[in-house]
């Protein structure tokens, strides 16, 4: 092979690997600095530009939600365990299956309308512009997903917008 | 000189057939004598690049340039990973993932 040709490669090598290097060891370096000052409200504080008191509200909201939604996942996890032993290992969905399973849908339900109106309650805590922001955003994070699951069980389907 | 070699000579040069010159003869000759004496000019646009790489302040301006565009598209992507690991938190904090 040519010289110049090799001189070249190598060159090209060499900036490949100081390019790569430096941006792995920068986005790195970014990652770690910035989720160890977070904490769990941090993304709030910095994606709708929110002040000490704004906050601090917000913190008071959120420690008194964290509870109920304990308790209330909890409640899930248990019986869901009881759908879970309801359906055994037969074949078919008996009446207490779906009794079990009429009953974890209410509570799956009760518990999104706790969390709904937690979100409602953040969202007034925030300015208005950042308040409809941040509604929104939970609703299509929280809710929509399942709208996604759906249509793409049923592609030719229309569920709803009829 | 012996007058008999002058005319021997004489005889010699008339009877020397000289070739026809090609066309365009001393044009072409004219045009030779001007390449050779001009500077080299045929190192390659390789060469050049090669050239300019061994070159020690061409090749560290270029590695400072390359560290400094990569630890800044990094730092880019890595705010952008932070602030998703963020959201990512909260989210799974506020609604779990046996609600969603």
């Amino acid at each position: 092979m040519k010289r110049p040709l090799v001189i070249l490669l190598a060159a090209l090598a060499i900036g490949a690997v100081v390019f790569a290097g430096s941006y792995f060891a920068g986005k790195r370096a970014c990652v770690a600095t910035m989720s160890h000052r977070a904490d769990d409200l941090s993304w709030l504080r910095e994606e709708f530009h929110l002040n000490d008191v704004e906050m601090a509200r917000i913190r008071q909201l959120h420690e008194g939600y964290m509870p109920e939604c304990a308790r209330m996942c909890a409640m899930i996890a248990a019986k869901n365990a009881e759908v879970q032993s309801a359906l055994g290992s037969g074949t078919n969905v008996t009446a207490q299956a779906q009794t079990k399973l009429a009953e974890l849908g209410q509570l799956r339900a009760q518990c999104q309308a706790n969390m709904l109106r937690h979100f409602i309650a953040v969202s007034q805590a925030m300015p208005p512009e950042e308040g409809r922001c941040y509604l929104t955003e939970m609703e299509k994070i929280t809710l929509n997903s399942h709208e996604q699951i759906e249509q793409s069980m049923f592609p030719g389907h229309d569920h709803g917008n009829n | 000189m012996n007058p008999e070699d002058t005319k021997l000579s004489a005889l010699l040069r008339q009877s020397r057939v000289s070739p026809a010159l090609p066309p365009r003869f001393q044009e072409k000759v004219w045009r030779r004598i001007e390449d050779a004496d001009a500077p080299a000019n045929s190192a390659s646009w390789l060469d050049t690049l090669a050239a300019l790489a061994l070159r020690p302040r061409f090749a560290y301006a270029i590695i400072a340039v390359l560290m400094l565009a990569g630890v800044l598209l990094g730092a880019q992507k890595g705010v952008n990973i932070a602030k998703q690991d963020a959201q990512a938190r909260y989210v799974a904090l506020e609604a779990p993932s046996a609600l969603r």
